[in-house]
């Protein structure tokens, strides 16, 4: 680990890093030391035990368990410092073991799915310039346009009904809602994000599709609209609670300030806290997108599962398929490349999302730097 | 300080004037109310109301309301009515009604005078500058209303003159078949012209200006605060209303009428019957039923969160004490925070896709309840982290201080001041993390589930399946590496079924509803504890 850190931050950071463990081990007395070092080797074994498939994991496992009960009983304090280190270096590890995961079994359709441009053969092209996805009859083909299409759809609207209505909730909990109005409220919005998106796509599927389809006189069940709906209203709470805690944070003395010289509360609301709050709130509604982006199983109980584009593309009506769904509809008969492809989908969705969340913090602190706050 | 306003010197009594605005909201909220009850339909487009039949009605009430409103406008620019408005009525309502008034013309221009594209397009850009320039030039009295007020008189002349009927249907002409429906449009438009008029009246209550536009503003808001509330209630609502049935079935209190269990300690095994049968809770699925139920998937929820907290706490608290008592701050703390929050938001099915590429192959090649607990605890984690990192970084460092000057060792300190300052913090953020875990079904989905109707023989009995073998884990349990269901699963399961695959459940649809009465009380279990956690705690600090 201290390996990877130091060729980051270059070689003077590195030197500093060799003499810091040369005090360390020099400072520490032997026999934790030898604890220590049983302790990390065991582990390190257990792991790669763990990648290999190895049936023997489990002997360098019990090795770790019991050096680590001995350090407890004798030299808590180093151990607790390695164990906690452990415990954050598996953190990291488990993020990478996701990318390293879902990258490496997508690899195989990518090469499939070649297509050549100006004599140059570029893997995974093809997904993303043909519209076809059949997994069936020749000629086999695995686009991920129609995926694509519909989760934007489905975030598109969703977004439309998270947004304001979340950014205009997030301002009535934060600053206009009286103190017992908030504390009733306040839980309500949890509770929503407490429902379980199977739940909310149940009711979906047996309320809101029948109606929809007789509504807008539609041949059979599944829109991306009422979809959209429903993903936004679950993406409500994560918009409030984030833009809550951004027009939290804009500094008590600046609204008074406003309000000192006449103003109403609204026109302090409007020219002060919210432009002040404006990168929060918009990070606020990142996150909003990330998690409709993500939302899967009210669109797979909702949708028809048909993975084609809608006709016209801007056809709200008529729901097909969306990049999650299709992986919780079709994971259960995929073998082969058809399974690679569900991946491919997964790869598409965690990069999307990751770059939103990684964007959405990188707005927040800007914020927080802004108002001089703790970094 | 808005209420300064209000006093005679400042304002004359305009009690009058004030009433007539007063009652356009009224008129306003009761469109509203009317708008959505034939939007859900409880009142019918077709049918009457009070002898008015329904669409006429509608067209009268926003008539009457859309020219309430603009003669409140003119006439307080006409002094009349004594206001004190701004210039003009600023940038968002210039916005918003070019919006609306660039639809209205492009309607018109299609649909009544059935131009071509260039024509309607025209049309729509012409009467959108003009919504424009009505907002943006007269005086805000003046801007606020007229537009609102003609649009709403001119939806209810439509209405009122008979050219649509309560049975109107207009085909998009898309390939894909689809239509608007009068059923669906009446009550939106009415729905929307209601709350456009109701801004204005609001904002021609407050006598515009500051204090005007903060009423009209503060409409809307409470407005949605009480949508949002309202629908969540509706939602949990309905799923109980039409759970219920289903989950009460044949619940029967008495001695000795439940199922027998037998408990084992220290050798010694006492059997008891239970005094309450219920059914649903204490069945599964089988054909010598009298009534059946979901035992296996509560018990398989209930082991999936056990296991999910015991891999992710211990995991994410560790973590949270190494970033935030051990680790210098800077670029080894920043990547860690990334990571945490890029996982927080990972989509859950991508947890379940990793959960089947590496879990799965590692765990017997099948699915298992063991790969579905560690894909939830991965999960977890994240927020455990999050969660535990506040907690422990708003302890304040005078403890940490206080506790350092006793000559005490860092991890002792931790131990006995920062962790325990740190609990409620954890305690809560992990119950609502937990809360959310429960209720996930794409995770599971790709990594444990099972069967659609499961027997009550499929009950995971973890603690009894532990056995040491001879062969190198030395230590198995078959329990933990069978599929099993849960309760979102289970749902998901009957879902897709569809109607026809009854399984000898007497009644698909209600045991449908029953199953989501259930995950939904369990799942709302976990956030009303956490909350109450959350809140006792604070109360209890507040009054430290």
């Amino acid at each position: 680990m201290a390996q990877t850190t130091s060729e980051e931050t270059g070689a003077e950071a590195f030197g500093h890093l060799v003499r810091r463990f040369r005090n360390f081990v020099d400072e520490t007395d032997r026999e934790a030391l030898a604890v220590v070092g049983v302790m990390s080797a065991a582990l390190l074994a257990a792991f790669a035990g763990f990648l290999l498939v190895s049936s023997y994991t489990v002997a360098p496992f019990a090795v770790f368990l019991v050096a680590a009960g001995y350090g407890w009983l004798r030299h808590q304090e180093l151990t607790a410092r390695l164990l906690t280190l452990t415990t954050t270096v598996s953190t990291i590890l488990i993020l990478i073991l996701i990318i390293a995961f879902i990258f490496v079994e997508a690899v195989p359709v990518v090469f499939y799915e070649s297509a050549t441009v100006f004599g140059i053969e570029i893997p995974g092209l093809r997904m993303f310039i043909q519209p076809e996805w059949d997994a069936v009859s020749s000629p086999i083909r695995y686009s991920m346009v129609p995926m694509i299409h519909g989760t934007v759809m489905v975030t598109l609207v969703a977004t439309a009904v998270a947004a304001p209505l979340g950014v205009a909730a997030a301002l009535f909990l934060s600053e206009i809602a009286p103190r017992t109005v908030r504390e009733l409220v306040k839980p309500g919005v949890e509770i929503l994000a407490g429902i379980p998106s199977i739940v909310y796509g149940f009711i979906g599927f047996t309320v809101l599709s029948p109606w929809a389809s007789d509504q807008f006189d539609i041949l059979g069940q599944g829109t991306y609209l009422f979809v959209g709906v429903v993903v936004g209203l679950m993406a409500l709470p994560t918009v409030v609670s984030v833009a809550e805690d951004a027009l939290n944070s804009v500094p008590e003395s600046m609204k008074s300030g406003s309000l000192a010289v006449g103003t109403t509360d609204w026109q302090t609301m409007t020219s002060i806290t919210l432009p002040a709050a404006f990168s929060g709130v918009s990070a606020a509604v990142l996150l909003g997108v990330g998690r409709a982006i993500g939302e899967t199983m009210a669109a797979t109980v909702m949708l028809r599962g048909v993975p084609k584009l809608t006709d016209p593309l801007y056809n709200v009506f008529y729901g097909q398929e969306t990049l999650t769904s299709l992986i919780a509809r079709n994971y259960g008969e995929a073998d082969g490349l058809q399974m690679d492809a569900l991946f491919v989908a997964g790869v598409i969705l965690f990069i999307t999302v990751l770059v939103i969340s990684v964007g959405s913090q990188y707005v927040e602190w800007r914020m927080r730097k802004k108002f001089g706050g703790d970094v | 300080m808005a209420g300064a306003t209000r006093t005679r010197l400042v304002r004359e009594d305009t009690s009058g004037a004030d009433a007539v605005a007063a009652l356009a909201v009224g008129v306003a909220s009761v469109l509203f109310g009317l708008g959505l009850a034939a939007m859900f339909e409880v009142v019918a487009l077709t049918g009457a109301l009070a002898g008015v039949p329904t669409l006429p009605l509608l067209g009268g009430l926003l008539l009457v309301q859309g020219v309430a409103v603009v003669v409140f406008g003119v006439g307080s620019r006409f002094g009349a009515v004594e206001t004190n408005p701004r210039p003009d009525a600023g940038i968002v309502a210039a916005v918003a009604f070019t919006l609306i008034w660039f639809v209205v013309g492009g309607l018109v221009a299609s649909q009544v005078l059935s131009l071509g594209l260039a024509g309607w397009l025209l049309g729509a850009i012409l009467t959108g500058a003009a919504g424009f320039a009505a907002t943006v030039l007269p005086r805000e009295d003046v801007g606020s209303t007229l537009p609102a007020g003609v649009v709403t008189a001119l939806v209810g002349l439509v209405f009122l003159s008979g050219y649509i009927a309560p049975t109107s249907v207009w085909d998009l002409g898309w390939a894909q078949k689809a239509s608007l429906t009068a059923e669906f449009m009446v009550p939106v438009v009415t729905v929307f012209c209601a709350l456009l008029t109701g801004w204005a009246a609001a904002k021609a209550y407050g006598g515009f200006g500051a204090r005007g536009r903060r009423i009209g503003a503060y409409l809307l808001v409470y407005l949605n605060a009480a949508a949002i509330v309202g629908v969540l209630f509706a939602l949990v609502a309905f799923t109980v209303f039409k759970g219920v049935p289903g989950l009460f079935r044949g619940l029967t209190f008495g001695p000795g009428v439940g199922p027998e269990s037998t408990v084992v300690l220290f050798g010694a095994s006492v059997t008891f019957s239970w005094p309450v049968y219920w059914p649903f809770a204490m069945n599964g699925v089988g054909l010598l039923n009298d009534l059946n139920g979901v035992l296996p998937a509560i018990v398989g929820t209930f082991w999936l969160v056990v296991g999910a907290v015991l891999f992710a706490v211990p995991l994410g608290v560790g973590a949270a004490i190494f970033l935030t008592e051990y680790a210098e701050r800077g670029r080894f703390t920043q990547v860690v925070e990334v990571a945490t929050n890029g996982l927080w938001s990972t989509p859950s099915i991508v947890f379940g896709l990793f959960g089947f590429a590496f879990l799965i192959p590692r765990f017997g090649n099948g699915k298992s309840l063991l790969a579905g607990m560690l894909t939830l605890g991965f999960m977890l984690l994240p927020l455990v982290v999050i969660t535990s990192r506040e907690a422990m970084l708003s302890v304040p460092d005078e403890y940490r201080d206080a506790s350092a000057a006793l000559g005490v060792t860092k991890w002792q300190t931790i131990r006995s001041v920062v962790l325990p300052a740190a609990l409620p913090g954890v305690v809560t953020g992990t119950i609502l993390g937990v809360g959310r875990i429960a209720g996930e079904t794409a995770p599971i989905l790709l990594t444990m589930a099972g069967g659609v109707f499961v027997p009550g023989s499929q009950t995971a009995d973890v603690i009894g399946g532990f056995q040491f073998t001879a062969a190198p884990p030395f230590v198995s349990n078959p329990e933990l590496l069978q599929a099993t269901s849960a309760l979102p699963y289970q749902l998901y399961a009957l879902i897709t079924a569809g109607v026809g695959a009854s399984g000898n459940v007497g009644n698909p649809d209600q045991f449908r509803w029953a199953t989501a009465l259930i995950l939904l009380i369990v799942v709302l279990s976990f956030y009303a504890v956490g909350i109450v956690t959350r809140y006792y705690f604070r109360r209890k600090l507040d009054y430290e």
